[in-house]
């Protein structure tokens, strides 16, 4: 009976979920009429269908402005990008000390550098990163507690916290760049150029240095810039008050500058006590935003902070950009007035975005919250392709190793782990699969690769790559298989899925051959080269592209100005995904980049097929 | 398989699938060299070719402008729409000799007004001769080696009979892999009645052979319309027996029973539907309000989608092209219009063999996916003049115009993966300064006044439908999922299902997907109590929430 309950449940969900879409498709209008009739709310239906039509005016202009294409956008910004640059190489030379790459180099070849630096030269340096590592392990299994109660989100779980967390690590060495004095930035007074003090950050004076870093990071994120040029004008945002809470770094402060260029007030505190750039900050305090947030926060530091943002003099936030919800959290308990005066909350996180379901649940959420990360393009981006690079550069960095011709396993075939067999056997080498989901495991046959259980193949792999979002996947009895040499790493969620915990015993010696690289010794002498320490290897070995921070920031940014425009009465109070035609927006924002044209369709074909010229031009359920 | 069998049946088995293929074979390519041999007097024999493969065609194209009509009333599915009937119907089109070399030496007179009896003497059927059953009993034992899932589930709930007591009234292609479907039905303790849902699709000798076994089938190639309807009634209309399930493939026999039977409509349990338009049709229902019983929308599972457009279509596209055309790819360039499921399976193959692919689309979220793809996303316009292949995949209507077909440069070939023919202007071609060549079945070359030669493929026509085969493989996923959205239907508690229409539930999709994963001797990890708590999920699925992509 429980099991026939679970599976009526199954279709129950999946009908409230696409009750969360606020423009819904005729055909599962149906099913929605039907929902409501039942439940009794049979307006929702109604409304939902004149979600359908109306759109905030603004928004037609903005969507409208699109039609246009991207064509002469695109040529603008080339145009304007050689003088840019030009300007950019004179900076950059004037200031040496940083960078010993060529100026030319993109930004994201320059921040690989500069992580590739910190790799090689600073031993000294070392320490500090193992110590920010145990604090973050503990933050992530503080997460996994969380993960344990959360039943829906199964399969290949996106990170706890955002991808952009791991901008902390490859621009590490430019936020520790402070040899400065360690007294508490809480303590000092400082000021703008402006005359402005209204922020708490580690030294104003680091902004001009800041601002290099940001001015690059802009150059990785075209996407936003076209959206500040294309909607600057108008102010979507004018009378937006934004508190925000995410990482603090170029590109975030991309973000927050757009946001303010669109007409927003922001306020802005750090999520994590160790991620943000101590010079980005300097440079957004010198810009006129309120940034409470320097490297190496204590817990009271952080709280501090982020009451900073919110309780300010006669300054109320009506917008939250939140990652993780600590902040969403705060707000919601300590100030239940302004909480209820929000217009949106727009979530990033898996964490954050699961503490708004159970608000929700609780009937406890009274302001609408977008969940951007379930977005299409985010997703995407944040697992097929991110990870699709980042699995050869975080290996080859580490191990360089050859891998045409070895044999990998690759454990999972969600979205990660078919971006990680994607790239690997475009290197050649000779893939399996371990799957549980059967759907997942016919993918995999269709794709050509062997599906077979992890303990068949053990003894003959020269690699084990772990993306299934499980715990313990690789125990101990495999490591004891594994061959001399095999090389262990994980790609999937937090550190649970290789069992470490067991490898800690007295007759296994523990040998750290490089950063993040160790090898396990047995007693026959067998090594086994673990990476990263078991914990994600895309966020410790390698960079995020800036253009996939790009997507994550501009889906933001299109989410509060949904939120902010949105008609009285479109979103109640609930966590809803984000239009399809924003999600189309945002993907359409990046295309120019690859100088990718757009066909139109003419006014026959739309009417045939029976949608708007400018999308949405799929049904919610489709798959993509 | 059983092993048991014998290697003696498996020869046999083997022997006469070799024999059915050569022949297949034989026919295709003596129209080949024979129209290679002919190029320089064209004019007599392409006019004696032509014979053959028009007269299908000709009304085929009437059906599909019924169709057309019908999905241009059609709001909802847009995109990539699967094609509107069920895939299977592409079976007739590969089958079709080996059931035309029967029908031969059989006299004219309708098989409504023979009385035929079964070796077992009963008379309920009506097929177009029941002689044939030997040899329609060989045609479904070929189908069989390739749909092992549909005899694994034969053999894993034979015992339970999840079916038994259902009466299944169904409507669909009448083939051997139909044929398949409908004995595990049976051997499921389903007692089954049987029409085609095309007048055309049927292979007779299919037919005798499930007629012979007692299934009551009314159907046979080249039905009128009248005798179309006929075989419908007759399944539904029989004495002391009333159906209480419905398999049906284009909504015609739900329509029927709609209309005719309310009474016995309303006593349905319910209604299994596997094509676009069908589905289209029950949720209109569902929407005036009078659709009474609950139907399983089997046409968007997950699996059945991926198989139907993305796996099926990337082998299809190398298959129908070869076989029309024998172009070679490497360093070809080609237009892939729509990067949908389509789009995405045509583009990897052809990227595969070399070939130098371009993408155009509307949607920019699918626009993204082909730049990251590493496919260039342009304008038709922009490279109509450098390319060598224009694919279509897109379900729009005139995506390749007069006005491109015009600057394209010679020996271009043109051809249609999409939906229907309309996505090719082919009526603009039809003008007195243009040449029509017909080189081969299905391949004809449009000549300009200045030489200009474009190859159009299929006349525009779905090009995997007319030039290449569907894999059985592809139809076993379809079967399987409609076994167990029959299944599921018949055995659901009271008040699961209400009056809607449904998709399968995801678990029935992963055992479907699970069913056919033996095919690849793949083996499954099971979760350990720990870590399937550690999750959250229960051991034996569903795995995914369902707003997961694939």
């Amino acid at each position: 009976m429980a099991k026939e309950k679970n599976q009526t449940r199954g279709f129950w969900e999946d009908l409230m979920l696409t009750d969360k879409f606020p423009e819904p498709w005729p055909k599962q209008r149906t099913e929605q009429n039907e929902e409501a009739e039942d439940t009794a709310a049979g307006e929702t239906g109604e409304g939902t269908k004149d979600r359908a039509v109306k759109c905030s005016p603004t928004l037609l202009r903005m969507l409208k402005a699109a039609e246009s294409r991207w064509t002469p956008d695109g040529r603008d910004r080339n145009k304007a990008a050689p003088s840019e640059m030009g300007l950019k190489e004179t900076e950059a030379e004037a200031l040496k000390t940083y960078m010993s790459c060529s100026v030319s180099q993109c930004e994201r070849s320059a921040s690989m550098k500069k992580a590739y630096n910190l790799v090689n030269v600073s031993k000294a340096k070392q320490q500090e990163t193992v110590q920010s590592i145990c604090i973050k392990q503990i933050q992530l299994s503080d997460h996994q507690e969380e993960f344990n109660k959360l039943p829906t989100k199964a399969g290949p779980l996106p990170r706890s916290h955002s991808v952009s967390q791991l901008s902390e690590d490859s621009f590490s060495s430019v936020g520790s760049v402070s040899s400065e004095d360690e007294s508490s930035p809480q303590d000092k007074l400082q000021k703008t150029s402006n005359g402005l003090s209204d922020f708490c950050i580690k030294n104003i004076k680091q902004a001009d240095f800041g601002r290099k870093e940001i001015d690059i990071a802009q150059q990785g994120m075209p996407a936003l810039m076209i959206l500040r040029k294309r909607a600057g004008e108008e102010k979507p945002l004018a009378g937006a008050k934004v508190v925000g809470c995410t990482h603090i770094t170029a590109q975030t402060a991309v973000l927050i500058e757009t946001l303010a260029a669109l007409g927003a007030q922001c306020r802005w505190a750090a999520c994590n006590i160790f991620s943000t750039q101590n010079t980005v900050a300097a440079a957004l305090a010198e810009g006129g935003i309120s940034v409470f947030a320097w490297r190496g926060e204590s817990e009271d530091d952080f709280w501090w902070c982020i009451d900073r943002c919110v309780a300010a003099n006669s300054w109320e936030p009506n917008l939250i950009l939140d990652d993780g919800g600590d902040l969403t959290h705060w707000i919601y308990e300590k100030y239940p007035n302004l909480f209820e005066k929000l217009k949106g909350i727009v979530e990033e996180s898996v964490t954050g975005i699961y503490r708004l379901y159970q608000l929700s649940k609780a009937s406890k959420l009274c302001v609408p919250a977008m969940n951007v990360n379930d977005s299409v393009t985010k997703q995407k981006f944040d697992n097929l392709y991110c990870c699709k690079e980042s699995i050869l550069d975080g290996l080859k960095r580490t191990t360089d190793v050859m891998l045409g011709g070895r044999q990998v396993v690759v454990c999972g075939y969600g979205e990660v782990g078919k971006g990680c067999c994607a790239a690997l056997k475009g290197l050649g080498a000779v893939i399996y699969v371990t799957e549980v989901d059967p759907i997942c495991a016919l993918q995999a046959c269709m794709d050509g690769l062997r599906v077979i259980t992890l303990s068949e193949v053990i003894r003959h792999t020269d690699m084990v790559i772990t993306c299934t979002g499980n715990k313990n996947v690789i125990t101990r009895e495999h490591f004891d298989r594994m061959r001399s040499g095999c090389v262990v790493c994980n790609m999937g969620h937090s550190n649970t899925e290789i069992d470490l915990a067991s490898l800690r015993t007295t007759e296994l010696k523990w040998h750290r051959v490089r950063p993040h690289v160790d090898h396990i010794i047995w007693p026959d002498g067998k090594q086994v080269v673990l990476l990263a320490e078991g914990r994600l290897l895309n966020l410790s070995c390698s960079t995020v592209p800036s253009f996939v921070l790009s997507v994550t920031a501009v889906t933001q940014a299109l989410a509060l100005i949904e939120l902010y425009n949105a008609p009285a009465g479109r979103y109640k109070q609930g966590v809803y995904l984000l239009p399809k035609k924003m999600d189309e927006y945002v993907a359409g924002l990046h295309l120019p980049i690859f100088d990718a044209h757009l066909t139109e369709l003419t006014d026959e074909q739309a009417q045939y097929l029976g949608i708007s010229k400018h999308g949405p031009f799929k049904p919610n359920y489709y798959r993509y | 398989m059983s092993e048991t069998g014998g290697e003696a049946k498996a020869e046999v088995k083997q022997a006469s699938k070799e024999v059915k293929e050569s022949e297949n074979v034989a026919e295709k390519y003596s129209a080949m060299t024979v129209s290679k041999n002919s190029e320089i007097n064209m004019g007599e024999l392409s006019s004696a070719f032509s014979a053959v493969p028009t007269h299908k065609p000709v009304k085929k194209q009437i059906q599909f402008v019924e169709e057309k009509q019908e999905f241009s009333r059609f709001p909802t599915k847009t995109g990539r729409r699967s094609l509107s009937r069920s895939i299977s119907q592409s079976s007739t089109d590969s089958y079709s000799s080996a059931a035309s070399y029967t029908d031969s030496s059989d006299d004219e007179t309708s098989p409504r007004e023979k009385t035929q009896v079964n070796s077992k003497g009963s008379s309920d059927f009506c097929v177009k001769n029941i002689k044939q059953a030997e040899f329609g009993r060989r045609e479904i034992e070929i189908a069989e080696q390739d749909m092992s899932a549909l005899i694994s589930l034969r053999k894993r709930a034979q015992s339970e009979k999840p079916l038994a007591g259902a009466k299944i009234v169904g409507c669909t292609h009448i083939t051997a892999q139909t044929a398949v479907l409908i004995e595990t039905l049976v051997a499921l303790g389903a007692q089954c009645r049987w029409t085609a849902c095309n007048i055309y699709s049927t292979q007779n000798e299919v037919a005798a052979a499930l007629a012979e076994r007692g299934v009551a089938v009314f159907a046979w190639k080249g039905e009128s319309e009248d005798d179309f309807w006929w075989c419908i009634d007759c399944c539904v209309n029989t004495e002391g027996w009333q159906p209480n399930m419905i398999l049906d493939d284009g909504g015609d026999l739900t329509h029927w029973v709609y209309k005719k039977y309310p009474n016995v409509f309303k006593k349905i349990r319910g209604i299994v539907e596997e094509s676009v338009t069908g589905v289209h049709r029950l949720y209109q229902l569902s929407k005036a309000g009078k659709l009474c019983v609950p139907a399983m929308n089997v046409n968007d599972s997950v699996t059945k989608q991926k198989f139907d457009n993305l796996y099926c279509c990337r082998e299809s596209i190398l298959d129908g092209l070869k076989r029309t055309t024998d172009v070679m790819f490497g360093g070809k360039q080609v237009v892939v219009c729509g990067y949908g499921e389509v789009g995405k399976g045509c583009s990897a193959a052809l990227k595969a063999l070399g070939a130098v692919v371009y993408v155009t689309e509307i949607d920019p979220i699918c626009g993204l996916q082909a730049c990251m793809d590493g496919f260039r996303v342009v304008k038709l316009n922009e490279v109509i003049r450098l390319v060598d292949v224009i694919i279509t995949c897109t379900g729009n209507k005139n995506v390749v115009t007069r006005d491109q077909l015009d600057r394209m440069k010679n020996g271009c070939i043109v051809c249609n993966m999409g939906h229907s023919n309309t996505e090719i202007d082919v009526a603009s071609l039809r003008t007195p300064e243009l040449t029509w060549e017909r080189v081969r079945s299905q391949v004809d070359h449009v000549i300009w006044p200045d030489g200009k030669r474009v190859i159009l493929l299929a006349e525009g026509r779905l090009l995997n439908l007319s030039c290449s085969t569907v894999p059985t493989f592809v139809l076993s996923i379809t079967a399987t999922t409609q076994a167990l959205a029959l299944i599921e239907l018949y055995n659901a508690p009271d008040g699961r299902y209400k009056q809607d229409v449904y998709l399968l539930p995801k678990k029935m999709d992963e055992y479907v997907a699970s069913l056919h994963l033996a095919t690849f001797d793949a083996h499954l990890t099971e979760l350990t109590d720990e870590q399937a708590k550690y999750l959250g999920l229960n051991k034996n699925g569903p795995f995914k929430p369902n707003y997961y992509r694939y």
